[in-house]
Order: C-alpha cells, then sequence, then structure tokens
C-alpha cells in the first residue's frame, strides 16, 4: 500500500510541476515565437531581479506570475457569485486531471525503491498505470473541461462572454466525434485503449500510425487543435471580436487559472497526437522496442517523447500565424460535413484492413506495413479530394442565412465592371 | 425491530420530512428546517455505519457516498435551475466515484462521458438559452410535490428491494462470515463492508465487456441501436421540417434571397 | 434595402478549382510564410529606452511644448490669449498682468499646461504671434502624478534652455538651399 501511495505521489509531483513549469516557459516560448515570426523580438528584459542582468528575458513567466497573483481581487456585481468561482477552478482541474493517465516517459527498469518494500516490477511512468479506460478517462474529462467555458461565459453576465460560452460549447461538443473517430483507428489496431499499450504496438511493428493512417492522423489533429481552441479554431475567444469570450470578465489568479488550463489543453493535446500517431517514446534503432528495458534506454524513451511532444507544441504556435481564423459556420461544417464522414472512413478502412488487407499483403510477399502505409495515403488522398469537391471546407465564402437554400443568387447578372 | 432498524427508520422518516420542507416552494424558515432535518437523517445513517475493514477504502466510500447525496438533495432542493444542473453534475462524479471504487471503471468513465459530459452540457445549454430562473410551468411541474414525492418513493422502494433481494442473495451463497447467525443487519453490514473493504483488482474489463456486449447481449445492443438510430432520425426530419418553415417564411417576408447578397458587396 | 439601386455593385466571390477547394495551397502558403519568417526574421524593434528614435525633422515634430525666451533673456509672450483660444482641447491656462517691460502692456504672470489633456496638435504654436509657444521633439514625457504633469512657466521656459540649440526659433532657421528643410544649428 505505502510504496504503491509513495510511488504515485512521486509521479504525481514531478507531472504537475513539470507541468506548471512547462506551462509558464511554453508561454514565454509562444510569445518569442510569435514575435519573431511577426518580425519583432519578444519579451527580452526581465531577468534577476534587483540586477540589470537580462538573461534573454527568462523572468518573464515568474513576473507575469507575480502580477497574476497580487493583482488586486474583486469581484465585479453583475456576475452570478457561485458560478463565476467555480468555472476556472473546473476547467484547471480537469485539465490537470486529465495527466493521470498520459504517460510522461516508457518504463523504468528495476527497483529504486528498498528491497524491503517488495516493489520489483518495472515502474511504468504513468501516474495511474493500471487505469485499463485511458482513453475515454481523456474524454471524460475533456468533455468536464466545457463546463468551466460554459460556466464562466454564462456567470460572467456579459454578451461576449455569453458568446463565447455558446460557440465554444458547440464547437467543443461537435469536435468531439471526429475526435473519437480518429482515435478508434488506432484503437482498433492496437487492440486497447491504454495508451502506454498503444505506444507498445507502434514500437513493436515499427510504423507509427501516422504512417499507417495518416487519414485518422489528419482528422485527430484537425479535432485536437479544435478542442483546445487553438487558432484557426479559436472561435470561443476570439480577441478581435468577442474581446476574449467567457474570460472577459475574469482577472488576476482566476484568469491565470483559465490561461494555464488551456495551455493543458494544448500540452494533452500534443501529447495525445504523439503517443497515438508518432509512436510516442519509440524511434527507431535508439529507443529498442521490447517490454525491458535498460536505463540507457528508459532515459532516451523519455527524451525521445518530450522531445516530440514539443515538437508538436512547436507546430500548434507556428500554426497560430499560418492560418486565419475560421468562420462559426465554416467551422462546424467543417466537423459535421468534412471530419465526421473522413473519420468513419479512417474506421472502414482499418477494420477492412486488419480483416482482410495484411493476409492479401502477406500472400502477395508485401511487408504488410509498407502495404498499409501505401494503402493509407492513397485512401488519405482520395478521401481528401472527394470530400474538398463535394463540400468545400474554406473556398465557400458566400454569406449563407439558412441550411437549405443557397442565399447568394446564383443566376444574378453581373454587371459590368464589377469586382474591380 | 433492534435498535438499529429503529434508527435507520428514524433517518428515513427525518429524510423524507426534510426533503419536503427542501423542496423550493416553502419560505425560507421552512427550508432553513428542513435542511437541518436532513443532516439529522444523514447523522442517524452515519451512526449505523459499521466500524470494520480497512479505513482508507471505507473512508474514501463514505466520503464519496456523503458527497453524492448531498449533491443530491440539493439538486431537487435548488430553485434555480441551472444551480439544480451543476448539483446533479455533482451527484453524477460522485456515482461515477463508487462504481470507480467498486472496481467498474467503464461504467464510471462513460457515465461521466455520456450523463456529466454530454447530456447535463446540452441541458445547461438549453437553460442558459431560455429560462435560466426557473419560471416555466415545465420546469416548475417537476416540483410538484404530489407527483414527485411519490415517484420517487416508488423509484427508491424498487431499488431498496432489488439490493435487499441481491444481498441476501450474497448472504446465502457466502457462509465464511461467522456474523451472520447475529442479525440480518449486522450481517448486511459485514457484507457491505466486506465488499468495500476489498476492491477487486479489475482484470482486463474492456474486452471482457466488449466480449459479453457482443456475445451475450447482442439483442440488446442491437435494440439500442435501432432506438439510437431511430431517435437520430427523428431529429433530422425535425429539423429539416423547421428549415424549411423557416427559409419559407423568410422568403415571404423579407424581399427574397437577394438580402443576403447585398449584405456580402 | 432597396435591391434594384443600379449603384449596387454585386460582386461574386471566384470559383474555386479542385486544388483551391482542397485548403491544400492556403495550408502550405501560410505554413510556408510563417516559417520563414520565424527563420530568417529580421526584428524591426526599436529597443525603446536604450535606443532612441531618430527623428526626422525635429522642428516640426510636435512634442512638448516650450515657451521661448528673447535674447535678454525675458519670456517672449505677450499674454493674448491667442494661444489658449485656439486650443481646443483647452489644456493652456494663462493668467496675464502688467508688464515691467517698456516694449509691451502684458506679460503671463501663470502660464500652464496640462500637457495630459494636450492633444499635441500645434494650433497653439501656428497661433502665436509672437514665436513665442512652439512644441518639441520631446517625445517621452511622464510623470508620477497628474499635477507633476501640469507645466508651469518655469518648466516651460527650462525646455527652452534645453532644446534652444538643437531647435532654434523659426526667426534664427536656416532653410538649407538643398532640400527646403529647415536645418538645426545657429544661423
Amino acid at each position: 500500500m505505502l510504496p504503491i501511495a509513495l510511488d504515485a505521489l512521486i509521479k504525481i509531483a514531478v507531472v504537475i510541476g513539470g507541468l506548471m513549469t512547462a506551462a509558464a516557459y511554453l508561454v514565454l516560448a509562444e510569445r518569442w515565437i510569435a514575435a519573431w515570426i511577426q518580425d519583432r523580438e519578444g519579451p527580452n528584459r526581465v531577468g534577476v531581479p534587483l540586477t540589470k542582468i537580462r538573461l534573454f528575458g527568462l523572468g518573464q513567466p515568474l513576473a507575469d506570475g507575480v502580477k497574476f497573483i497580487f493583482k488586486a481581487e474583486y469581484t465585479p456585481g453583475h456576475v452570478d457569485k457561485g458560478l463565476y468561482f467555480l468555472a476556472p477552478v473546473m476547467i484547471f482541474a480537469s485539465a490537470l486531471a486529465v495527466f493521470a493517465v498520459i504517460p510522461f516517459g516508457g518504463l523504468l527498469p528495476g527497483n529504486i525503491f528498498p528491497a524491503s518494500w517488495g516493489v520489483s516490477e518495472p515502474i511504468n511512468l504513468v501516474i495511474a498505470p493500471r487505469l485499463d479506460v485511458g482513453m475515454i478517462y481523456v474524454f471524460a474529462m475533456g468533455s468536464i473541461a466545457i463546463y468551466g467555458v460554459v460556466l464562466g461565459g454564462w456567470a460572467s453576465n456579459n454578451k461576449y462572454s455569453f458568446l463565447g460560452g455558446l460557440r465554444s460549447s458547440a464547437q467543443l461538443i461537435a469536435y468531439e466525434l471526429p475526435m473519437g473517430l480518429g482515435i478508434l483507428g488506432v484503437v482498433l489496431s492496437a487492440g486497447s485503449l491504454r495508451l502506454d499499450t498503444i505506444m507498445q504496438q507502434q514500437a513493436q511493428t515499427g510504423a507509427w500510425n501516422a504512417f499507417v493512417q495518416p487519414l485518422g492522423m489528419v482528422v485527430f489533429c484537425v479535432a485536437a487543435f479544435a478542442e483546445a481552441t487553438r487558432l484557426p479554431f479559436d472561435l470561443p475567444e476570439a480577441e478581435q471580436e468577442l474581446i476574449g469570450g467567457y474570460h472577459t470578465e475574469y482577472f488576476g489568479i482566476k484568469l491565470m487559472m483559465y490561461l494555464v488550463g488551456e495551455y493543458l489543453h494544448m500540452i494533452t493535446a500534443a501529447f495525445l497526437i504523439v503517443i497515438l500517431f508518432f509512436g510516442g517514446w519509440h524511434f527507431w534503432g535508439l529507443t529498442g522496442s521490447s517490454d525491458t528495458v535498460t536505463w540507457t534506454q528508459a532515459i532516451l524513451r523519455i527524451i525521445v517523447l518530450n522531445v516530440k511532444v514539443l515538437g508538436m507544441i512547436f507546430f500548434f504556435m507556428v500554426a497560430r500565424w499560418s492560418w486565419a481564423r475560421f468562420r462559426y459556420d465554416q467551422l462546424m461544417s467543417l466537423a459535421w460535413l468534412v471530419m465526421l464522414p473522413m473519420g468513419m472512413v479512417n474506421i472502414a478502412y482499418v477494420a477492412v484492413w486488419q480483416e482482410y488487407g495484411e493476409q492479401l499483403a502477406t500472400q502477395a510477399g508485401l511487408p504488410p506495413q509498407i502495404a498499409m502505409a501505401v494503402c493509407g495515403w492513397a485512401v488519405l488522398v482520395a478521401t481528401w479530394f472527394v470530400g474538398a469537391s463535394m463540400a468545400p471546407p474554406a473556398g465557400d465564402n458566400r454569406p449563407r442565412r439558412t441550411p437549405l437554400e443557397p442565399s447568394f443568387p446564383m443566376n444574378l447578372e453581373i454587371p459590368e465592371g464589377a469586382g474591380r | 425491530m433492534n435498535p438499529s432498524q429503529g434508527v435507520l427508520a428514524v433517518g428515513t422518516v427525518l429524510a423524507a420530512a426534510g426533503l419536503w420542507l427542501l423542496l423550493p416552494r416553502g419560505n425560507e424558515r421552512g427550508r432553513m428546517l428542513g435542511g437541518v432535518l436532513v443532516i439529522a437523517a444523514l447523522g442517524c445513517y452515519g451512526a449505523q455505519i459499521p466500524a470494520v475493514g480497512d479505513w482508507f477504502a471505507k473512508g474514501m466510500f463514505h466520503a464519496i457516498a456523503l458527497v453524492t447525496v448531498v449533491g443530491a438533495v440539493a439538486t431537487i432542493s435548488f430553485r434555480s435551475p441551472v444551480y439544480c444542473a451543476i448539483w446533479f453534475g455533482l451527484t453524477l462524479s460522485g456515482t461515477a466515484g463508487l462504481f470507480l471504487l467498486a472496481g467498474a471503471e467503464f461504467l464510471a468513465i462513460s457515465t461521466i462521458v455520456v450523463y456529466a459530459g454530454a447530456i447535463l452540457v446540452t441541458f445547461l445549454f438549453v437553460l442558459m438559452l431560455s429560462e435560466p430562473e426557473g419560471y416555466t410551468t415545465y420546469d416548475r411541474r417537476s416540483w410538484e410535490a404530489m407527483i414527485a414525492a411519490p415517484t420517487g418513493a416508488v423509484l427508491v422502494g424498487i431499488l431498496t428491494m432489488t439490493i435487499a433481494a441481491s444481498i441476501s442473495m450474497a448472504a446465502q451463497t457466502d457462509t465464511t462470515h461467522a456474523s451472520l447467525e447475529k442479525s440480518p443487519s449486522a450481517a448486511k453490514n459485514a457484507i457491505a463492508a466486506d465488499a468495500v473493504a476489498t476492491p477487486t483488482v479489475p482484470p482486463p474489463t474492456i474486452s471482457e465487456l466488449g466480449a459479453q456486449l457482443f456475445t451475450r447481449y447482442l439483442i440488446s445492443v442491437e435494440a439500442a441501436g435501432v432506438l439510437l438510430f431511430a431517435a437520430l432520425v427523428g431529429a433530422a426530419a425535425l429539423v429539416t421540417q423547421g428549415g424549411v418553415g423557416r427559409s419559407r417564411t423568410a422568403a415571404a417576408t423579407s424581399s427574397g434571397p437577394r438580402e443576403g447578397a447585398a449584405h456580402a458587396s | 434595402m432597396k435591391n434594384d439601386n443600379s449603384k449596387v455593385q454585386w460582386v461574386a466571390p471566384p470559383k474555386l478549382g479542385l486544388l483551391g477547394k482542397s485548403y491544400l495551397m492556403l495550408f502550405l502558403h501560410g505554413l510556408v510564410t510563417a516559417m520563414r519568417h520565424l527563420l530568417f526574421h529580421k526584428s524591426i524593434t526599436l529597443q525603446s529606452p536604450d535606443e532612441r528614435h531618430a527623428i526626422a525633422d525635429p522642428v516640426h515634430y510636435r512634442g512638448v511644448h516650450r515657451l521661448n525666451k528673447d535674447e535678454q533673456g525675458r519670456v517672449k509672450c505677450v499674454a493674448c490669449f491667442l494661444c489658449a483660444t485656439a486650443c481646443p482641447a483647452h489644456c493652456i491656462d494663462i493668467v496675464a498682468e502688467e508688464s515691467p517691460w517698456p516694449d509691451r502692456e502684458k506679460y503671463p504672470k501663470v502660464f500652464n499646461i496640462d500637457e495630459l489633456r494636450c492633444i499635441f496638435c500645434g494650433m497653439c504654436e501656428q497661433a502665436c504671434p509672437v514665436e513665442a509657444i512652439e512644441l518639441t521633439s520631446f517625445y517621452d514625457l511622464t510623470g508620477a502624478s497628474r499635477e507633476e504633469m501640469i507645466f508651469d512657466k518655469e518648466k516651460l521656459l527650462s525646455v527652452f534652455d534645453q532644446t534652444k540649440d538643437r531647435e532654434p526659433m523659426p526667426s534664427k532657421r536656416v532653410i538649407s538651399a538643398t532640400t527646403g528643410v529647415a536645418a538645426g544649428g545657429q544661423a
């Protein structure tokens, strides 16, 4: 009992400490990347306090945190008090709770506890290693996070907040479906809902799911961006139109909980994308793929996983400045008309391949992984272009007043000189 | 009737009276009295908690159970439907926690995903959009004590009977407990404590569950699927009808489809 | 809205081909642009307190005010109130008194400018008949309180002392023959 509890407590301390530091410094990294892309400098002033040493602005997260914490704390008079306090707590707590099932490495070999405690099995680098339903748990916590947004928007008693809350609840619920469909293909091929088993399966075959199920990866990545409400899917907060959306009325420590919660969502999404589709801790010829590990391999696995996650977060940050925000109807039609059917195609493809394709490839003398990768990319390209020709996600910019009638007059005579 | 059963009966009566007073129709003083009565009833139940078994697991169980019960009481006693929904969410989380303690991981997580994550959020959505103060008749009707109390009583009665039956079945099969001969309530407590104290280390439940669902309970799964599909078709039909009607009225009242184009240019 | 208005020009969005509809080109274009700026970024930031903005023409810049002095070190202002009348922000406050000098009737006993109310439009400078009030090229003015930001006569005169070499009064300026721009430096 005691070693297990101690084991869990140490992991929780490591994960929470790491996450909070990471969130603080990722904010700094995001500000740097944003500045560099916009040909600016970014934060470069805050260094050692009370001296002139600047350290490239590495003290900025600390200064930001201190500023947030010491802000005057008052409650606006027009808010619903109870829910106003509850909302940021819910989003922050649920964003942290997700990390109970997300592995931050592979296994640690052997015994680092005293022998008298009787722990001899290798230590699994995830807080709740025995939970069998890891993937569904991630979903459950993600759906709890919606409360924070909806309640925050409603309790603020402010029309911008309310609009943000409405938008986000619709968006998050809509994109949970393609997210689930993207995962199902992976779960089908790994045969388990546990994230460590999914990584193990990719390591053993050596073919990451991104190569053999690219369609699933695309669907899942898009849905993960939308679930993390990052640009180009950040309609819930949309600074330019909703002045911050559901957290317009928040400030100080409560706003910090919201912002850190959002960062945690982004980190979660990056972890999930890497674990499900980019092989987790596996890298060819570097980390090995067996169940038993040496210390070198264990440390290499931790490094490989976290480097991949940082790379994915970097992609999130660059993506923010790459594409414009979707309009609301485009967002919804992308979810329901494009991503949902594509996810279904992916499941069908994976199921058919599991049942027949592998045998056929082996009979034909092809290595099954390569055959599956070729098929997967063919399916991706075909589905993408069929989907594009049927339901253009971005090209259709006409105002649409009702879902059924084309509101733009198609037979309109365009006068001379129009559009110049 | 032995003393412990008497205390439980008193607790039940107190709880019923307290809930009656707590329902959001009386004045503040009556509701305060109701709150006191419910707390007293919870005390009566708490006094009967058997003090055996692993204190940690038992403590977890009772804490989560308390949260669940308090959430349930608050769900029916708050005036604002939004708060009712939030308290209901807490009740659901407590239920999920109890499932988790009993080793039913999948049930626990899917309770949260389905009820707290999907249904309740949609519910909140509707409440916030329509009538947050709860003055509409269809919100009030569920608080009619004459309708609500008998329904609740019937539901609780059925549940209690089912649980009692399963406990007595377990008591008949389980002969290892020496406390069986002493008194029925002690046996009940001992078995309940036993069930709590030894949390079953779950075998790979998901695969087992899937196998069961698609072999033994295949008919049920298919029936549920057909039901959901019918609901989906119905929803789609309703939405389509509304859309056609709206566009027709919009076309009749406004000057036609060119209006939208004018906004675009 | 009237739909038969002949002045309304109807603009149809361009038709997209399959490649355009597929969003792929937009995807690549956005990503390549962002990465190009990220990898080959050339900062255009000016590190403000360390570096100063190079003001191309300090004479014409509209910054903090100054009150000019004549050759004998007296304030040039004759308290005519034209600047206060012209000021759209009503930030100039003058109290006039009989002049101790024979060459004018009045001089300002009090001359206050609320720099926080001022919108730096330069109308006072244009209204002044004796080139007594001018705007300098000081742009970073700060203060710890509102009172501190109300500049009185002494402060405005001291601004003149600081800036007279760099930005001479209009009557002392040399117009560059080649550029037509008033250059700094005494005549």
